[in-house]
């Protein structure tokens, strides 16, 4: 009976004891202000750009730490838990990209109602009380997608898409490529696939779907997968299969160089970090954002426009 | 009478109050900020993850106790959830209702790993292999990838019996805990139990139905996992067929951190809930360490090697 006794004793003082009610959220003067910056998850390669968006932020503000983690594969419940311990932690803000926007509205108001301020970027909580959004426009860039295609097959052709399904973002972008590809009645989608965020089960899929449709006329991804590794593509023979994918990191851009990919569209990846940063900064300094949903726009690449872009991307990486 | 420290859970214990202490002096604030690791509200917020995990180490724990694995929990913890959603978001059954269909997923669960293991006498690491598979994927077949939103049918949250929601998994956990320790170590069965994981063969000559206890033991975990789930759906407010994937893993890890062994025969169901509150204390403690973002799960294989070693050690000098 003891070993019970000692056990609830220890359980109890190790989830209560020094407990502090929570101070007010407002900045000391001089004291350090610590910014919870949060991907979908850690895997995914695009996200250390706005980690070193977030950084270079933080660093020319100087008096701003970055709490960057997050899942390392894309689960939600990890996600959420890590939400909570930074309301718990009394963090001065936090920024995150939502895995799904629905699941998470309740925390996200639940620390809004504890004074820490919250901004999403790059995949929104529309219904929750987030100060601002910074990211895309995913329908519109979606329907930019679509009509490219359309435009790139002369409007007729199967297409294959390929997803992730529970991101708000991913789903709103998919509604935009269905609209955009519905303005070219001779496209057929002839299926979306779910790759659950696994560049890894991208190219298994791509390489059994480009099998099982050899006639598909174009691949569009409304997420960087099939350019997140060389080989993702290999499958696909380009002179009778376009690749149209979102997000424009390396090796993208080389295999737009050579062919395997026809456009992509590009995201404000460093932004994600450094104005997520921004908008928490101003309002933990009285200044409100500019609006509620900031559409950071695209950049669409191909083969035409690859040096230049990727001259940009160079100097933003080394920090300038 | 044992003297305190040769309790096997009393070292898990130390581990767990050192491990806090630690992340107490760590993290500790500057200036007049209020510490962010030691005050209530973050305690009751690894209880409450913690409990997702130990409510099915309770039952992970009891299956390695017997000499088995069972590597389906994840899998049960998203199928019993989406069950339970579906039927009261979109069939409109009762809370109630719903949620026992829902264990009752763990209960059919647990009785197929059963017939695999002792009937078709399949090893118990394919048996739930394949359990994991075929659960994990009906939960997708039955969701589509769509998710059931059982927060918009319980507007206001849930709170039974006037409790706050985050109070109910922690207490369903130590409630559980304490009952099948009681069961594990007082009672017949669980000497049965930890017999059969002993010496299987020992166990059948001394006249232990050995069959019946691996059935109860499989039965448990599947019934138990689905208590985990529907009591994530419903703290969570969503059924979601990829909630809780690789989680058998952690939950096994759990179990062995708190003193069970792989080989069956030795284990402690109080230990593997701990163990999942050490993990809890890393996965919450670890994120508010700048910089520490690429190097916590490194210092969380670190922590299970060197406490199963210490273990291993603290167990020759005791035998």
């Amino acid at each position: 009976m003891r070993k019970y006794v000692l056990f609830l004793t220890l359980l109890l003082l190790a989830s209560c004891s020094g407990a502090k009610g929570p101070e007010s959220a407002a900045p000391a003067q001089g004291q350090r202000l610590r910014f919870a910056v949060m991907p979908k998850a850690l895997e995914i390669p695009v996200f250390n750009y706005a980690k070193i968006g977030a950084e270079r932020q933080a660093k020319e503000y100087g008096n701003v730490d970055i709490l960057w983690n997050a899942p390392v594969t894309a689960d939600q419940l990890k996600q959420k838990e890590l939400l909570e311990s930074y309301i718990t932690q009394r963090v001065d803000g936090i920024a995150i990209s939502a895995l799904n926007g629905d699941f998470l509205t309740e925390t996200i108001n639940k620390a809004v109602d504890a004074g820490i301020p919250v901004v999403t970027w790059d995949s929104d909580a529309p219904k929750s009380k987030r100060v601002a959004f910074y990211g895309v426009d995913d329908f519109a860039s979606g329907r930019i997608m679509g009509e490219e295609t359309g435009r790139l097959l002369n409007g007729k052709g199967k297409v294959a898409i390929i997803t992730s399904y529970g991101a708000t973002n991913l789903q709103r972008r998919l509604d935009g490529i269905k609209e955009g590809l519905g303005k070219f009645p001779g496209l057929e989608i002839v299926e979306v696939f779910d790759i659950k965020e696994d560049s890894v089960r991208c190219a298994e899929l791509i390489a059994t779907g480009t099998k099982r449709y050899p006639d598909l006329a174009a691949w569009l991804s409304t997420g960087g997968w099939p350019i997140f590794t060389r080989n993702a593509t290999t499958a696909i023979d380009p002179a009778k299969t376009k690749m149209i994918s979102f997000d424009t990191i390396q090796p993208g851009l080389d295999l737009l160089r050579e062919g395997k990919v026809t456009v992509l569209i590009g995201q404000k990846y460093f932004g994600w970090g450094s104005e997520a940063v921004k908008l928490l900064y101003d309002l933990k300094h009285g200044k409100n954002p500019p609006a509620t949903i900031i559409d950071s726009g695209v950049d669409v690449v191909t083969k035409e426009n690859v040096e230049d872009y990727a001259a940009k991307w160079k100097k933003m990486e080394s920090g300038g | 009478m044992k003297k305190i420290w040769q309790i096997r859970e009393f070292s898990t214990v130390v581990i767990l109050v050192l491990e806090i202490l630690f992340f107490t002096w760590w993290l500790w604030p500057d200036g007049n900020r209020s510490h962010p690791f030691l005050n209530a509200g973050n305690g009751v917020l690894i209880l409450k993850y913690s409990a997702i995990y130990g409510i099915a180490a309770v039952g992970a724990a009891i299956v390695i106790i017997s000499g088995g694995i069972d590597l389906a929990p994840g899998a049960v913890i998203a199928l019993a959830g989406v069950v339970a959603a579906q039927l009261y978001v979109v069939q409109g059954w009762a809370l109630g209702s719903s949620m026992t269909v829902g264990v009752l997923v763990g209960l059919a669960s647990g009785l197929l790993t059963a017939a695999l293991v002792v009937i078709v006498k399949l090893p118990p690491f394919i048996a739930t292999l394949g359990v994991m598979g075929i659960t994990r994927g009906i939960a997708f077949i039955i969701t589509e990838g769509q998710y059931f939103d059982v927060s918009s049918r319980l507007l206001g949250g849930w709170r039974p019996f006037g409790l706050p929601a985050d109070w109910v998994a922690p207490i369903i956990m130590v409630t559980l805990a304490i009952v099948f320790q009681i069961l594990m170590t007082a009672f017949q069965w669980g000497r049965a139990v930890f017999a059969v994981g002993g010496n299987e063969t020992a166990a059948l000559f001394s006249g232990i139905a050995v069959n019946r206890v691996k059935t109860s033991v499989y039965v448990i975990s599947g019934v138990l996992a689905a208590v985990s789930g529907v009591v994530l759906v419903l703290v969570q407010g969503q059924g979601k067929a990829d909630l809780a994937t690789g989680y058998e893993l952690d939950i096994i890890a759990s179990s062995v951190v708190g003193g069970a062994s792989l080989a069956g025969g030795r284990g402690s169901v109080i230990g593997a809930v701990l163990g999942t509150l050490i993990f809890g204390v890393l996965r919450n403690a670890l994120p508010q360490i700048p910089g520490a973002t690429f190097y916590d799960r490194l210092i969380v294989g670190l922590v299970v090697i060197v406490i199963v070693v210490v273990d291993q050690l603290l167990l020759k000098k005791r035998g």
